[in-house]
Order: C-alpha cells, then sequence, then structure tokens
C-alpha cells in the first residue's frame, strides 16, 4: 500500500531542519572569517575575504600543534573507554540477565540508581583519591570513570535478554561447553548491535566530556578537544596581559574541526543506533 | 537443570563491572559523604560537624532557589523537548516525508557538538547588537527579544538543552516505532483507520515505555543543569549568577568559596531531589519498574 | 616558627586531603629556609640536574626561559599552560588541597598572593637573596608582593597601571575635551550620549571586579586590612567606595554608559565599531587594543585617568602578575634562583617588554628612552609608555588584598554588578556585598573587624 507523501509535512520538517543546523552553518560561516572579521561582518553571510584554509592552518599550527594533539587524545580516550565500557556493560548485561544469584537485584539496582548522582558530587572527591595513587594528570584519570557507563550496563540487560535465548544457552552446555566459551563463542556475536550502541553512546559521552578532564588533566598536552578549546576561549575573553582577542578565530575555526569526527561517525554507523537503542526503548 | 557451575559464573561476569563501580563511584561517594559531615575554615582548619551543613542546606536561599529553578526547567522545557522529539518521530516514521533520511540524520547531529561548542555558537546567535537574529530584526524593524535579558535567559538555556537533545530523543522514540510489528498496522488498517487514528491507537501505545524512559533521562539531566548555564555565564555574568542551579552552586561552593564540604553536602541533597522525583515520575506512570 | 606554620598548615589540609596523613609522618617539607642559604649551597644546587614546573600564561615564555637555562645549563624548565586566570589558579588550588601535582614556580597576579599565603602556600623568598632585588622594583610592586611581617612571597613581572585609552576622532566630532576630571568626564558622557544615542562615553563591565578595585585604589580606598592572618578588616562600603559607586551607579541609571561584559565577541565587535569613545584600562591595555580593534587604528590617544583631586593626582593598578614559588617544592633553592632571574635579569626583563609587551615593573625599563620613547602607530605616533610610566609612579603605595579573592570577585559581579545592569541603586548594592563577603569571612572563620 502505497503512503502519499505530504508536501506540507515535508516543508514543516524542512523548517526544523534548519533550524538545527542553523548555528552549524554560523559555525562554518564563521569559520571562514579573519579574526577582524568576525568582529565587524554580518553574522551569517561570509565576508569579502573568505579565508577557511587560512584559518584551519593556523589553528592547527598553533602553539606548536596543540591542536591536533587535542584531537587525537579525544580519540583515544573516546576508543578506549567506548570499547571498554561497553565490554564491561556487555559482560555485566548478560550476567544480571541470565544467571540468578543472591544480591543481583541489589546490584543492578544499585547501578541504575547510580546514573542520578550529580557529577559534581563526585568530581573532588574522585580527584583526591586519583592524587592518592597518583593517577591525576594521566589519560587514564579520563578514561577509568568513563569506563562505567551505568546506561550502558541497562541497555546489554536488555539487550541479552532478548537477543540471546536461554534455550540456545542451555543447549550449549549441555554439550558441555563452559560458560566462557558460551559467553565469547555465542552470545557475544548475538549482542553485537547492542555493542555498537553503547559504544557509540559511550564515545560520545566521552568525547563531549568536559567537566571531568578539566578537573583531572593539567598538563595541556593531554587535554581532549573540549578542554582545550575551553581554554582558548579563556584566553580570548580573559581581561589582563595574555588575553589575546585573535584565539576567537582559532577558537571557532577549531570548533567546526572537532565536530567533524563525530558527524562522520554518526554517518557511518547510522543502523545500529536504532537496533541498539529500540531494545532498550521497547521493553522494560 | 542448574549445576554449580554455572550458578558461580553470575557473579564472575558481572564482577568486573562492579569491582570497577565500587572503585571509581561507591568509593568517590562514600568519601563525598564523609566529606559532608566536616567543614573546612580557612582559618581554623578541618572541624567536624556532623549534619550541620544539611540542616544549613535545607534552609540556604540560594540551594532553594537553584532547586526551585532547575524544577522550572523541568516542567517547561521537557514537555516541549518530548512533544517535538515525539512529532518529529512520527512523521518520519509515518513516510509522509520525503528526504527522510537526511532529516533525521540533520536533527540528530547536535547530539555530536559538544555544549561547549554549542553555547559558543549559540551564545554568538543570541547577541543583541551584532547577533543576527537581532541585527535581522533591526532591519526588517520587527521586535526582537533580548535573548540573554533577566527575562529570557531561562528560555534561552532550554533552547539549547533542546536543540543539543530533541535529537536524541526522536531517535529512541523512533527506533521504538520502527519495532512495531507490521500485523498492528494491517489489522488498523482493516479497520478503516487513517494515519491520525493509526498514530493514536496504534503507535502511542507502543511509544509508552519509551517515553518513560527519554522522560526520566530528561528528570535527571534537567535537575542536574550544569554546562549550559555555566558556559553562558561567561557572556552574562550578572544576568545568570553562580548559583542559578543547583549543580552550579555546588561547583562554585567547591571551586569558587572552597567549602569543599558544604558542596559535598548540597550535592546530596540534589541527588536526594532527584531520586524523589524520578520515583514520583514512575509512580505517576504507572509502569512497574524492572528488577 | 617552622613547626608551628608545618602543624597548623597540615591540620587544615588533614580531613579534606588523605595525603595530608602521609605527609605528616614523612614530613618532606624541603622548603621553608628561615637562615639565610649560603651562596655555596646556592651554587652546587644550581649545579645539581634538577627539573622546575613552571606554571604561566605568558605566551612565548620559553625565549626567556631559554636565557635562565644557558646561565645554568644543570636546570630545566618544563613550562606549563595550566589555564589562564581563574581556571590557573582553580587547578593550583587542587593540586595543593591534594598533595600533588603542584608546579614549583607559579604565575600568580598580585591581586592573588593573599589568597594563597593564606593556605601557606608560598615560599618566602628572603632566605634566598630576593631582599637585594628591592630596589630595582617600583615601590608599590614591590609593596604588593611584601608580607605582613616582611616576607617576600614573589617577585614582580609586570604591572598594569591605569590610565585612559580615547578616541580622538570621536572627541573631535563632538567637541569633547580630554577630560581631567571625573565630573568632567561625567558631563562629557551625558553630551556624547545625549548627541549620539549609539555611542557611549565609556562601558564599564559590570562584571569587572578587577577594574572596579583599581578605580578604588585611585580614590584611596582601603578595603581590605588584615593586620594578622586571622584578623581582617572588610570596608568595600565606606565613604570613599561610596563615592565611587554613586558616581557610576549614577551614570548607568541615567543610561549615558555602557555596562556589557568585557573581552566578549560582542564588547570587541563594540570596540571596533566605535561604540565606545574611551577605555579605562592598564598599561596592558594599549597593545592589547592594538590587536583587538585594528579597525580603529590611527584613532586612539592615551591619557591618565580623569582625577577626584587634581592636586594629587594617583591612580590604582589592574593586573599584572609575578614569579612565586610553592612551598612545598622539593627544589627551593632553584626555584627561588629562578623567580628571580627571570624577572629582574635585565635581559629577560627587556624581552617581555619588548615582545611579549608586558609592562614592565622595574625602574631600570621604566627610565630607559628605549622603551619609554617609543612611538605607537596606533595612538598617533604618541609615547603610550611614557604616559603610563608616568601615570605608574601615581599608584597609591598601599592597597592590600583580601585573602580569598574569588568570593569576593563573585559577589561583586552579583551585588554591585547586577546594580549597573539592572540600573537599580549601586551604593545599597555595595552594602550587599559588605554583608555577603563579612558573612563569608565569618564563616570561614575569620575575625572580622
Amino acid at each position: 500500500m502505497k503512503v502519499r507523501r505530504s508536501t506540507p509535512l515535508t516543508i514543516i520538517m524542512l523548517a526544523a531542519l534548519a533550524y538545527f543546523l542553523l548555528p552549524l552553518v554560523w559555525l562554518v560561516i564563521a569559520s571562514t572569517k579573519s579574526t577582524q572579521d568576525l568582529f565587524t561582518t554580518f553574522g551569517l553571510w561570509f565576508s569579502r575575504a573568505p579565508q577557511l584554509f587560512a584559518n584551519i592552518g593556523s589553528t592547527v599550527a598553533h602553539d606548536g600543534g596543540v591542536f591536533t594533539q587535542w584531537l587525537l587524545n579525544s580519540v583515544i580516550y573516546a576508543v578506549v573507554s567506548a570499547v571498554g565500557a561497553a565490554f564491561l556493560a556487555a559482560t555485566a548485561g548478560y550476567g544480571f540477565a541470565k544467571f540468578s544469584f543472591r544480591g543481583h537485584g541489589v546490584g543492578f539496582n544499585l547501578v541504575i540508581g547510580a546514573i542520578m548522582v550529580p557529577t559534581t558530587a563526585l568530581a573532588i572527591p574522585t580527584y583526591l583519591l586519583f592524587a592518592e595513587v597518583g593517577l591525576v594528570n594521566t589519560p587514564w584519570a579520563v578514561i577509568l570513570p568513563s569506563l562505567i557507563n551505568p546506561l550502558g550496563l541497562y541497555l546489554m540487560r536488555v539487550y541479552a535478554q532478548d537477543a540471546v535465548p536461554d534455550s540456545l544457552i542451555e543447549a550449549a552446555r549441555i554439550d558441555g561447553a563452559g560458560e566462557a566459551r558460551i559467553f565469547f563463542g555465542i552470545a557475544l556475536r548475538l549482542l553485537a548491535p547492542g555493542l555498537v550502541t553503547v559504544v557509540l553512546l559511550t564515545l560520545v559521552t566521552t568525547w563531549n566530556n568536559y567537566f571531568l578532564p578539566l578537573i583531572m588533566l593539567n598538563d595541556p598536552k593531554l587535554y581532549p578537544i573540549t578542554v582545550g578549546l575551553a581554554s582558548w576561549a579563556a584566553q580570548a575573553q580573559n581581561g589582563n596581559a595574555g588575553a589575546n582577542s585573535e584565539m576567537l578565530s582559532l577558537v571557532v575555526t577549531g570548533s567546526l574541526l572537532s565536530i567533524i569526527p563525530l558527524v562522520v561517525a554518526f554517518l557511518l554507523l547510522q543502523r545500529y543506533w536504532q537496533s541498539g537503542l529500540s531494545a532498550g526503548a521497547v521493553k522494560q | 537443570m542448574s549445576g554449580g557451575r554455572h550458578r558461580a559464573a553470575g557473579p564472575l561476569f558481572v564482577a568486573p563491572f562492579l569491582v570497577l563501580f565500587a572503585l571509581l563511584f561507591l568509593a568517590p561517594l562514600g568519601y563525598a559523604a564523609y566529606l559532608s559531615l566536616f567543614q573546612h575554615k580557612l582559618i581554623g582548619g578541618t572541624v567536624f560537624v556532623g549534619l550541620d551543613n544539611y540542616v544549613k542546606a535545607v534552609a540556604d536561599p540560594l540551594f532553594l532557589r537553584g532547586v526551585l529553578r532547575v524544577a522550572t526547567f523541568f516542567v517547561l522545557q521537557v514537555p516541549v523537548m518530548l512533544l517535538l522529539g515525539l512529532l518529529f518521530a512520527l512523521a518520519l516514521d509515518s513516510g509522509l516525508t520525503r528526504l527522510a533520511k537526511v532529516i533525521r540524520l540533520g536533527i540528530f547531529v547536535p547530539y555530536a557538538v559538544p555544549s561547549v561548542v554549542a553555547t559558543l555558537m549559540w551564545g554568538f546567535l543570541y547577541g543583541p547588537d551584532y547577533g543576527p537574529f537581532a541585527q535581522l530584526g533591526r532591519i526588517f524593524d520587527l521586535p526582537v527579544p533580548d535573548f540573554l535579558s533577566d527575562s529570557w535567559i531561562l528560555g534561552s538555556i532550554a533552547n539549547i538543552v533542546t536543540w543539543e537533545f530533541v535529537g536524541y530523543n526522536m531517535i529512541i522514540l523512533y527506533a521504538a516505532l520502527r519495532t512495531i510489528p507490521k500485523e498492528l498496522y494491517e489489522a488498523a488498517a482493516v479497520d478503516g483507520a487513517g494515519a491520525w487514528r493509526t498514530a493514536w491507537s496504534v503507535k502511542l501505545p507502543a511509544l509508552k515505555p519509551a517515553l518513560l524512559l527519554t522522560l526520566l533521562f530528561s528528570v535527571i539531566g534537567s535537575f542536574q543543569l550544569f554546562n549550559e548555564p555555566k558556559l553562558l555565564w561567561t557572556l552574562v555574568p550578572t544576568v545568570i549568577d553562580t548559583a542559578y542551579t543547583a549543580n552550579f552552586y555546588a561547583y562554585s561552593l567547591a571551586f569558587t568559596g572552597q567549602q569543599v564540604n558544604y558542596a559535598a553536602t548540597v550535592s546530596f541533597l540534589l541527588g536526594l531531589v532527584i531520586v524523589i522525583v524520578s520515583y514520583a515520575v514512575m509512580l505517576t506512570a504507572n509502569l512497574r519498574r524492572a528488577a | 616558627m617552622p613547626a608551628f606554620t608545618r602543624r597548623s598548615f597540615l591540620a587544615a589540609m588533614g580531613a579534606v586531603s588523605l595525603s595530608g596523613a602521609l605527609a605528616a609522618c614523612g614530613g618532606d617539607d624541603t622548603g621553608a629556609a628561615t637562615e639565610p642559604v649560603s651562596q655555596s649551597d646556592i651554587d652546587k644546587a644550581m649545579k645539581t640536574p634538577t627539573e622546575l614546573t613552571f606554571w604561566t600564561w605568558v605566551p612565548d615564555i620559553e625565549q626567556e626561559v631559554a636565557l635562565f637555562e644557558k646561565k645554568y645549563p644543570a636546570i630545566k624548565v618544563k613550562v606549563v599552560n595550566a589555564g589562564q586566570g581563574t581556571p590557573h589558579y582553580t587547578k593550583l588550588r587542587t593540586a595543593l588541597q591534594a598533595g600533588s601535582g603542584a608546579p614549583d614556580v607559579v604565575q600568580i597576579e598580585f591581586q592573588y598572593i593573599p589568597t594563597f599565603t593564606v593556605i601557606d602556600s608560598l615560599l618566602d623568598l628572603r632566605a634566598y637573596g630576593a631582599a637585594k632585588l628591592k630596589d630595582e622594583f617600583v615601590d608599590w610592586t614591590w609593596g604588593q608582593v611584601s608580607g605582613q611581617n616582611g616576607e617576600i612571597w614573589a617577585i614582580p613581572q609586570d604591572t598594569g597601571p591605569m590610565g585612559m585609552l580615547y578616541r580622538q576622532d570621536i572627541f573631535d566630532t563632538y567637541g569633547i575635551g580630554v577630560p581631567k576630571t571625573w565630573d568632567e568626564f561625567a558631563a562629557a558622557a551625558r553630551t556624547l550620549h545625549a548627541a549620539n544615542p549609539d555611542v557611549y562615553l565609556t562601558n564599564f563591565a559590570a562584571n569587572q571586579a578587577a577594574a572596579w578595585h583599581g578605580l578604588m585604589w585611585q580614590a584611596g580606598a582601603k578595603p581590605y586590612v588584615s593586620t594578622s592572618k586571622s584578623d581582617i578588616t572588610l570596608n568595600v562600603n565606606d565613604d570613599v567606595a561610596k563615592k565611587v559607586a554613586k558616581y557610576w551607579g549614577g551614570l548607568a541609571q541615567e543610561g549615558v554608559i555602557g555596562v556589557e561584559t568585557d573581552f566578549t565577541d560582542a564588547w570587541y565587535t563594540a570596540l571596533n565599531s566605535g561604540k565606545y569613545a574611551t577605555w579605562l584600562t592598564a598599561a596592558w591595555g594599549p597593545v592589547f587594543l592594538s590587536g583587538s580593534a585594528k579597525s580603529t587604528a590611527g584613532k586612539w590617544r592615551a591619557a591618565p585617568l580623569p582625577q577626584w583631586d587634581t592636586a594629587k593626582p594617583s591612580s590604582g593598578n589592574w593586573g599584572g602578575s609575578t614569579s612565586a614559588v610553592i612551598r612545598s617544592t622539593k627544589n627551593s633553592i632553584a626555584a627561588a634562583q629562578f623567580a628571580q632571574f627571570l624577572n629582574s635579569d635585565p635581559e629577560t626583563a627587556k624581552m617581555f617588554a619588548t615582545k611579549q609587551f608586558l609592562f614592565p615593573p622595574t625602574k631600570a625599563l621604566l627610565t630607559d628612552p628605549g622603551f619609554v620613547d617609543e612611538p605607537l602607530d596606533f595612538y598617533g605616533g604618541q609615547h603610550v609608555n611614557k604616559e603610563f610610566a608616568d601615570i605608574g609612579d601615581t599608584v597609591n603605595l598601599s592597597f592590600q588584598w583580601p585573602p580569598f579573592l574569588d568570593q569576593v570577585a563573585t559577589d561583586f559581579t552579583e551585588t554591585v554588578g547586577k546594580s549597573l545592569t539592572d540600573k537599580t541603586d549601586t551604593v545599597a548594592a555595595l552594602d550587599q556585598w559588605q554583608s555577603r563577603i563579612t558573612a563569608f569571612a565569618k564563616n570561614q572563620g575569620f575575625t572580622v573587624r
């Protein structure tokens, strides 16, 4: 049964799309301007002398190439955290879903309840504890806390309940397979779409994380891109000797460059979003 | 069917996660609880004060105002955001829209933008003198509100948050819609239901669990509101103050006022408020939590 | 003395930092020498391979650091930019609280020194030979880095005496003379804004506690007086302050000055488009402006601030930094020598002035014709440095800062600053500010007079 396309609805949706893309359009346009032009030209149109490539060059070259270092840091932190978090969530989700042991209800609810705790409550105590063991100002200070993803655990548990039939597990047990073998050999493959979802979720959260790395890291060479950009913005916006309004054009161009990796990742991995999230959305 | 071997496997599977959880979450949380029982003074050092911090916080006008503000934010912003997410999801799922894939991705893209960048962009767009909206308003002689003024600022923050997260919520709802079995649609078609009727009686009921999920996330996100007010604060520090939201207050206490202990107290109380509201929401939705 | 301060320092850190317990046992407080360190000890330390960590946000400071490393090849200095202004201080405090991660040498602005001496985190440089540098620096800067008992907490690096930059062309267009008194300034503000509602004589940034303090400094106010570590007199709403508040609050209420936040892109745009005819700023302002408002090149001039009393010209200071040594450093001698060298060596001092355009605190540079007589094109060829050097001579000698500056500055913005943007009673806001910081001080254990 063919559904007739509705033009009015399309127009409304396109208008909504325009709203969502408007700030990004501004960002692209602003990235083509020199700092002086940022201050003197109309925001939503180009200047007479667009210099996008020059800006990109300056951004990447500034301060000994620290921008690319920041991008690299973000990639490392995000990927390591995402893979680690997904694996941990998968094993624990599988464990909670397929086994019944004492305290499993309490354990699970405790973790889910953890989502409700404001991050500011944990930031300083975590910092102090990490300082004890000398982890402050290292990549682990950012990666370790990101490995715990309560939402990921929830999704993996739901997914494990659905995607891995008990009958399959029982059959494997009867065949004499060990639990580890069942998990790694059979279950993990079935859990793959959910895993990808958790990877993506953690990827985004860690990539966009600002507050935690801000507290944990002192050395600019370890900053992820969020903290790095914010530090440039602070330099442009703080009065006193050393303030530098030139930084604004770097901040704008840097912001544009920083969004590209994630947007590309979204484009490439679109279909995984749906299948993974749908599991969590439909069941309870 | 239960051998001892695989019953022991359960705890082994969950152990890595739980151990890290204990170290990285429970330990700092416990330490924060411990800290909240003390007070550190610049002159006099650290003293044990028991529950004094909690007594002080519960009567603290700055804390109460911050909580009230995020509660207001929740009541105003979340329904708008979820409604938009729902409408977009329904529109895209209905098949009535052209370019659905492009639109879906475009609405979702803001989720990929870190709040630092989002606030930078919107902060510029909101500018009362040189922001594009203001300038266009002057050209076309239309009244444009001062988005960064006292009366509009909460709405402006709500706009940024909505812009960032509608796509995320939309995707969750859209995914739920995609799992509705075809048989239900066929049955509805046989009954002669049009697009709207189908939406009402087939799609919405199927969306209930997803809606509840997004609602719960929004409760937590709204009450913890921090990034956007803090980042906009640099632009308008006399409109947004350092206790604008409860979470911002806790942050300012810790980092500006150096009152780490009281900050821990405020954070705990905020967490308590979030738990209460979350449970209230779930009870009202009348669905049993999965245990 | 050392035992007392060490004990109270650790007690303060005790329950907040677990490592406090460890430090009490290990007792590795290698800093704090109270007896002058002998030259032979210094020589030995400077030949021992050492790595120093230096937190600073001055751009390209590696060039000055290289001169130090050339003189003392055994010492390597790692330069880290941990942020600028508030984030830098927050990180420093957190690292000090945790007992690890703090640098050896750190950039501290004048106004922040008491905030760090109250937690006993700075090293007294007297024992390391710093006293002999006193005469090289302008008197009021030396006063800023000196403690109540004669300690030397830091070495001045650059200053920010306040003056006025104005648009000659706007003044000419509207027939405004350069205001010499605050009354003339107010009259000019009204005239200018009446002639052109899109232009203001100046912008008083409602968030700029530093500028406010500079103006109070000029007016002769002494809002914070500490006689000992735990005693403090708070007077942000005394008669002098009220006079300043009434003045600016009045102008804000009349709508003849701007009150927007400074250093935002809207503010930069405003400067470029000629919305503001003057900028009341510090000695680092001229070079900053020439980089941020290129489209207005050649149109600005510099002059002293308008005065309350033309018979006694005075000014205040906004910003300016020093180099201080963190008390818990393991390399106190090397760090102390570095801090001293960096800021007093003639070559590095000259580089700061000519390469980073920091306004010097050394008497030598301020009387050096090569520096003061340099014409700046952005200011129509005016000898701006001389202008500010002369202003620097009029900065009031003593002005103390509170030991909790971040709190004071935030409270300022939320009371006095807000009254300026909301156009409400600024004098009443001053009282609110006073009560907020008094409550904070009392809560923190100070005896407030």
